[in-house]
């Protein structure tokens, strides 16, 4: 392993006096050691390819080494806004997407959070059921799904038609019209626990000694609901809410692995819709302008977090 | 994600809870007994066999033959166990190879990827130069954006650096991508060490260097040990970066060998389900070894105390 070198005070260690901090080398160049490995690598690998990216969107470039990038400045924007059907359909199936995430698995999690917190039978079990799906890469869960969604043999369309719901059956991921819903319902099942276990974290947070005074008060469950619980859960809430909404932004591989945004490009979404522009359609510009667009969506999404988190820790 | 964190000797999840002095399930005070308890865990154990039935179904076709998939129910339990479908799954997955690639990789990336991370957020939580929280938010942005953002150009710098389908040469995006989350947790739990603490040291004598590694470090450690399980987790199932960086079949890590299961026609779901089970053994491993730290290190960390 490459450890960065140890960096040794600068100035010569006086013998024990009763001064606490000696004057040493300016902060920021004792600071730099530390720094440069990791920044190094975030900026190259990390910040410089989304930069470029939205260098990119500027320009024409099949993405071969032998092809050099031409300036075309807004062009990208202007085919992408104006007369790229699918740009607009991954779009809004993303904000769909989020939407959805923020109502469906975050309300469930919640629920199951508040459930799971009181001491029962089975507990321990019930947990470890919800979170499982989690571990799982999420390909190898698309994969699953894609079986459990078989038309013929699947285990979705059996069990409807042993309910007698034979109407009710259908291609899951062949319909235009439901296949994004198809695949949302496997994002639930796999994202459920993450939250959950966030949420059952935050409630150890939750005051004991308020729920037993505002009872002895005479509060009703709702009311201790109300006025302690949900005051002393929003926190982690918060932090629920903004990693739903930015792993909503990044599903890719569930819909690789399910449906490769198809049928008639009906489960595609921006961050897979920037991927096939640049590598199955050869163009990094479209591509980049695609993920430009993310990148300025996720970051509306998430400057007023950053914002808020590091509120009041000026010092 | 965070700011303050709620330091480690912080209750550790729902157990080590105040409790009422007799623990009581399904009855009142009264002992009479509690319909709306009742209800809620009939209801939370309907939901769990809900969530359960999609691994009950993956396991019954693991062990099915080809035969028996196409004609018998999904719900049915294998007439024949055919075990051969695990045997299957490792030659068609490759699984020593991909397998060995995936272990490589996480082995490697997760723990220089820690330290690296914990330098990092020790010199911005401790050392406090000039700017340092503008630092801090350049490198927490990198953590909640979506890697797919810069999956084109990176594929190009990969190519000039001719590091494309290099196992070794994927650790260096994977070590990037994973860094800017764990400084961020990393940040606030360190930021969380009182003052006196270090200052002590200081007068004792220690460097800089001797502070961060024997005093900070080994305080971070619950949040460093939840890291962990979530970076080897990230790490082990990665697909988007891997399936552009990585190209001969003997490069591959394991999420990418799922694809080797199904055809332009047909996909093989016997041994395809037997592969995905397998797939994840090491990550529950990790998970079970590292899971008491879980929930109390940086979920608990997570938020803003």
């Amino acid at each position: 392993m490459t450890t960065q070198s140890p960096p040794r005070s600068g100035a010569p260690t006086p013998s024990r006096s009763a001064r606490p901090v000696r004057r040493r080398r300016s902060p920021f160049l004792r600071a730099l050691p530390y720094l440069i490995p990791a920044v190094g690598l975030y900026g190259y690998f990390l910040l410089y390819p989304m930069l470029d990216a939205v260098r990119l969107s500027f320009f024409t470039w099949s993405g071969f080494k032998t092809d050099e990038p031409a300036f075309v400045g807004i062009d990208n924007y202007v085919r992408m806004f104006t007369s790229d059907p699918v740009f607009w359909k991954a779009f809004g199936n993303s904000v769909i997407w989020v939407v959805l995430s923020l109502l469906v698995p975050m309300m469930l999690a919640l629920l199951l959070a508040l459930g799971l917190n009181r001491k029962m039978l089975g507990r321990n079990l019930l947990r470890s059921v919800f979170y499982l799906p989690a571990v799982f890469a999420s390909i190898t869960v698309a994969a699953m799904w894609r079986w459990l969604y078989n038309p013929t043999l699947g285990m979705v369309n059996q069990l409807l038609e042993a309910v007698g719901l034979e109407e009710w059956t259908r291609t899951w991921l062949g319909d235009p019209k439901i296949a994004l819903y198809s695949v949302f319902v496997a994002s639930v099942w796999q994202a459920v626990g993450f939250s959950m276990v966030l949420l059952l974290a935050g409630l150890q947070n939750v005051p004991q000694e308020l729920v037993e005074a505002a009872k002895i008060d005479g509060a009703n469950a709702w009311q201790v609901f109300r006025n302690v619980t949900i005051p002393a859960l929003r926190p982690t809430f918060i932090v629920v809410v903004i990693l739903t909404m930015i792993n909503s932004l990044k599903v890719f591989d569930l819909i690789v692995g399910m449906t490769g945004g198809g049928p008639a490009q009906s489960t595609q979404v921006l961050a897979l819709w920037s991927y096939t522009q640049s590598f199955t359609n050869h163009s990094f510009g479209q591509g980049g302008a695609v993920a430009t667009v993310l990148l300025l969506v996720s970051l509306a999404l998430v400057v007023p977090y950053m914002l808020w988190t590091m509120r009041g820790e000026d010092k | 994600m965070s700011a303050a964190v709620t330091m480690p000797q912080s209750t550790p999840a729902g157990d080590a809870r105040v409790k009422p002095k007799r623990e009581r399930t399904f009855t009142q005070t009264n002992g009479r007994p509690d319909y709306v308890k009742i209800g809620l865990w009939v209801s939370l154990m309907v939901t769990g066999a809900l969530w359960a039935i999609p691994f009950y179904i993956m396991f019954v076709t693991s062990l099915k033959s080809k035969a028996e998939i196409s004609q018998t129910s999904a719900w049915s339990l294998p007439q024949d166990w055919v075990w051969s479908n695990y045997a299957d799954a490792i030659e068609t997955g490759n699984l020593w190879t991909t397998g060995g690639n995936s272990l490589l990789i996480s082995l490697v990336k997760v723990p220089l990827g820690l330290l690296l991370a914990a330098a990092c957020a020790y010199a911005i939580a401790r050392i406090r130069f000039k700017f340092n929280r503008v630092a801090l938010g350049v490198i927490a942005v990198g953590s909640m954006v979506p890697i797919q953002i810069g999956l084109g150009p990176l594929f190009s710098t990969m190519v000039n650096l001719d590091l494309l389908d290099n196992v070794w040469g994927l650790m260096l995006p994977y070590l990037a991508f994973g860094i800017p989350y764990q400084v961020f947790v990393l940040y606030g739990f360190m930021r969380a060490v009182p003052d006196e603490i270090e200052e002590s040291a200081r007068i004792d004598g220690a460097s800089t260097f001797r502070v961060f590694w024997q005093l900070i470090l080994p305080l971070a450690k619950p949040a460093l040990a939840a890291l962990f399980i979530l970076d080897f987790v990230a790490t082990w199932n990665e697909y988007a970066m891997a399936t552009t960086l990585l190209q001969s079949q003997d490069n591959w890590t394991i999420p990418l060998a799922v694809q080797s299961f199904s055809t332009q026609f047909a996909t093989d779901y016997g041994p395809l389900n037997a592969f995905v089970f397998m797939s994840a053994v090491p990550v529950l491993i990790v998970y079970l070894l590292f899971q008491r730290y879980f929930v109390s290190g940086a979920l608990a960390g997570a938020v803003k105390g």
